[in-house]
């Protein structure tokens, strides 16, 4: 007997340190159309990191409600992004040496390569979320396939990202507890790279992801993911540089952050006065734009120093000996930078100015207008790397006996 | 052995003594210098004050090294010689730097055994720079919260908000300056409140009823104005004063002590309107002691500086007695760690985070200590 196939329904929750989005989708012709859409702002989680595991299951638990209810779906399985400072990545290789009779290798060779890698334990206390493949090299030349190529020494290189145990147990848990099982971690800069570069910017392109309580960066080349990182700051730590400068509320300062802000500060900036809430009334208060824009791109270039410091050591760990500048002729496409502090104004032309590379704004390209915004960029890129790296379970439909089956199985 | 001074200001550790020294000379002869560290050179630039050699066997005359239990330690080795240069003064203002060895780990030590004898604390304590390093930081952030509770008034001077005073490219050694110009000029505005020949006079023992209770936040505040309504102007640059803006700094206290300092030229309308302008900013509501004196060198210039602290609750002196005698932790602990929190701001009580040993929570612009334009 045949199971009859239905169209996978794939459900992605990206958990920010500022909103939970989640976004229920359907394959149909191996495209994506959105079937239901839900946004809250997270509760429970400060810098990327979960401090109060209850607030955060019951904002997680609303936006799943919604999400069913719009897409009139129940989701069962789920996809969830993985950013921050909880996800490590490093470079793990695998060698195996080809049997001389011929010198050709063979797909058991590539096989024992890389179960030879895989078996590689992660640091204590982390479990391997995933595994991202990279040129495969004979000989120490970068080969598509190697299968039938004559050499000597075949090896795997992936690009291994692992995560703290008790924190991927604990997210885990939170979704299982809404009865609802998780299909696989997928890291968040790389859902923002799926969702804003195409194939070809792969060849060579660094996705800066800037949220609210970190900044992740993927770095492609040659199609492959060469390293990632993150650093721990983000959007919120702008608005806080704010409220201390000012003196004033977070909720003023992330007014007056989108509204005022930049991401670079001009020396005209100081001449020019602005009202907190602009009716002059009673409470209304009177700001030099140059304090705001000062504090705000200051904290903006440092981050991206950081990043930038952060891309050389990956680099210089990777290719021991070789200074890889990262100029044009290494990332020809560029920067993309998004994730929602990607809106503060000057941001690329900040970004452009450290970095020395050009920078554009990546929004995710969608059917749906609403989503075609940077902050987006993450929840969307979720729902294409799903359905590109690792192809959601088809659905069958399950008889009784088997619903029955699920519930007494522990 | 002669009578005790009325004042005692005591220069402790390194950086402290430095501070002290440079000053001693322009002192009122009510007001004593000693100087306590471990390192004998300190001594060198004073020659003739009181000095106590602490930790002789620990160090053999050499510094701490940045170790705050060595400096504890030193203090600790030394404990009839502390007490005996605190005995009969009624006030004592410390001065040291924190992060250091003897500063963070001596002050709390030293400060305790100027109480214990009867003496009102007044500490001015440092706070090394963000560039300092993590270790100094953390160092001088733990020595804040142990000395708290052993003084009865405690004004941390943050190098970092000093340093948003002085032009972006000054080389090192101004900012040091200004941090120490910042403190010299507190304490030259406090000593001479005490000089004789001041128009409204205070007298010690009012610093020792706004001081009275060990642990509680303290304010300082330090402005000078110049030229066509300088009391006023005075008074505003006292409020922006960032002494008074430190993160562990209070906002609203319920005594003050206000100092207004002017030229011949000094009104008495002037001065009271000053002393009206601070009240507003700084509260006061519980009681406010003024003291006004004509020096005839500062011109047309007027300085004012204020001094306040929060009583807590002055009606059951029993129960205050009690908290301060037992040291109980709980409330004075907390309060700090909730100061602590401002410089943090919405971050406080997170973790921290450190790149390139620096709390990277902290506000870029306080770190790299880059001037802010002014509000309107």
């Amino acid at each position: 007997m045949t199971p009859k196939l239905l169209p996978s329904l794939i459900a992605v929750i990206d958990i920010g340190t500022h909103k939970t989005v989640s976004l229920v989708g359907q394959m149909i012709n191996g495209k994506a159309r959105m079937l239901g859409f839900s946004e809250r702002r997270t509760d429970g989680v400060v810098k990327g990191t979960v401090i109060d595991l209850e607030r955060l299951h019951r904002c997680v638990h609303e936006v799943v409600n919604d999400v069913e209810r719009s897409s009139g779906r129940s989701i069962e399985h789920v996809y969830l992004s993985l950013s921050g400072p909880a996800a490590e990545g490093e470079r793990i290789k695998g060698i195996h040496a080809i049997p001389a009779h011929d010198g050709k290798v063979t797909a058991k060779d590539v096989t024992d390569a890389i179960a030879s890698a895989k078996r590689l334990e992660p640091p204590a206390g982390r479990a391997t979320l995933l595994y991202m493949r990279q040129p495969t090299t004979i000989d120490g030349r970068a080969v598509a396939n190697p299968v039938g190529m004559a050499g000597k020494r075949l090896e795997v290189h992936f690009w291994r990202v692992t995560m703290e145990e008790g924190n991927m147990r604990m997210r885990v848990g939170m979704v299982n507890g809404m009865s609802i099982k998780v299909q696989d971690f997928i890291l968040a800069s790389h859902a923002a790279a799926c969702a804003t570069a195409s194939d070809s910017d792969k060849q060579g392109v660094l996705v800066v992801d800037m949220g609210a309580g970190t900044t992740d960066w993927i770095l492609y080349y040659k199609e492959h993911i060469l390293c990632a990182g993150s650093i721990p700051v983000g959007g919120e730590h702008m608005t806080n540089d704010l409220s201390v400068a000012l003196r004033i509320s977070r909720e003023t300062a992330e007014d007056l952050k989108l509204r005022f802000g930049s991401a670079m500060h001009r020396e005209a900036d100081a001449n020019q006065t602005i009202w907190k809430d602009g009716d002059r009334g009673l409470g209304d208060q009177q700001f030099n734009r140059g304090t705001i824009t000062q504090v705000l791109s200051l904290r903006y270039q440092e981050t991206f120093e950081y990043v930038k410091k952060d891309i050389i050591q990956h680099l210089e760990q990777l290719f021991p000996g070789h200074a890889v500048k990262l100029d044009q002729y290494f990332l020809p496409a560029g920067i993309i930078l998004t994730g929602g502090s990607a809106n503060l104004a000057d941001a690329a032309e900040a970004v452009h100015a450290i970095m020395q590379l050009p920078t554009r704004i990546g929004v995710p390209t969608f059917e749906n207008d609403s989503l075609r915004k940077p902050e987006y960029a993450g929840v969307v890129g979720l729902m294409t790397a799903a359905i590109t790296d690792s192809p959601p379970p088809v659905r069958r439909p399950r008889g009784f006996l088997a619903s029955l089956k699920d519930l007494f199985r522990f | 052995m002669e009578r005790p001074p009325s004042i005692l200001l005591v220069g402790l550790g390194g950086a402290g003594c430095s501070i002290v020294a440079r000053l001693a000379t322009r002192l009122p002869p009510e007001i004593g210098v000693a100087l306590i560290d471990t390192d004998t050179r300190s001594f060198q630039q004073l020659p003739g004050a009181t000095v106590v050699q602490i930790g002789r066997a620990q160090t053999r005359g050499m510094g701490t090294g940045g170790e705050a239990a060595l400096g504890s330690a030193s203090a600790e080795s030394d404990e009839t010689a502390l007490r005996r240069i605190f005995t009969g003064v009624p006030i004592v203002v410390m001065v040291t730097g924190l992060g250091g060895g003897t500063g963070s780990g001596a002050a709390a030590v030293v400060a305790g055994y100027a109480a214990e004898v009867g003496a009102t604390v007044l500490t001015f304590a440092t706070m090394p720079f963000s560039h300092e390093g993590e270790r100094r930081q953390r160092q001088a952030n733990e020595a804040t919260g142990v000395l708290g509770l052993k003084c009865h008034g405690l004004v941390v001077v943050h190098n970092d908000l000093l340093l948003q005073q002085v032009a972006t490219d000054a080389p090192l050694s101004e900012s040091f300056a200004a941090a120490d110009a910042w403190v010299g000029g507190a304490l030259r505005a406090l000593a001479g409140a005490f000089t004789p020949g001041a128009l409204v006079a205070a007298d010690p023992a009012a610093l020792r009823s706004i001081l009275a209770n060990p642990g509680s936040p303290t304010l300082f505040a330090f402005g000078v104005g110049t030229g066509e309504g300088a009391a006023m102007k005075a008074a505003r640059a006292a409020s922006e004063c960032p002494l008074a803006h430190g993160p562990s700094s209070v906002t609203k206290v319920a005594s003050l002590f206000v100092h207004v300092t002017g030229g011949p030229t000094l009104t008495t309308t002037a001065a009271f309107e000053a002393v009206a302008a601070v009240r507003t900013r700084f509260g006061g509501e519980t009681s406010t002691i003024v003291c006004a004196r004509v020096n005839p060198d500062l011109g047309d210039r007027i300085e004012v500086s204020v001094l306040g602290a929060s009583l807590p609750a002055p009606k059951s002196p029993a129960k205050a007695k009690k908290g301060a005698k037992a040291g109980d932790p709980s409330q004075p602990m907390f309060e700090f760690a909730t100061e602590e929190a401002m410089r943090r701001g919405l971050f406080g009580g997170t973790p921290m985070t450190f790149i390139d040993g620096q709390d990277i929570d902290v506000p870029t612009y306080i770190r790299k200590a880059v001037r802010l334009p002014a509000s309107p």
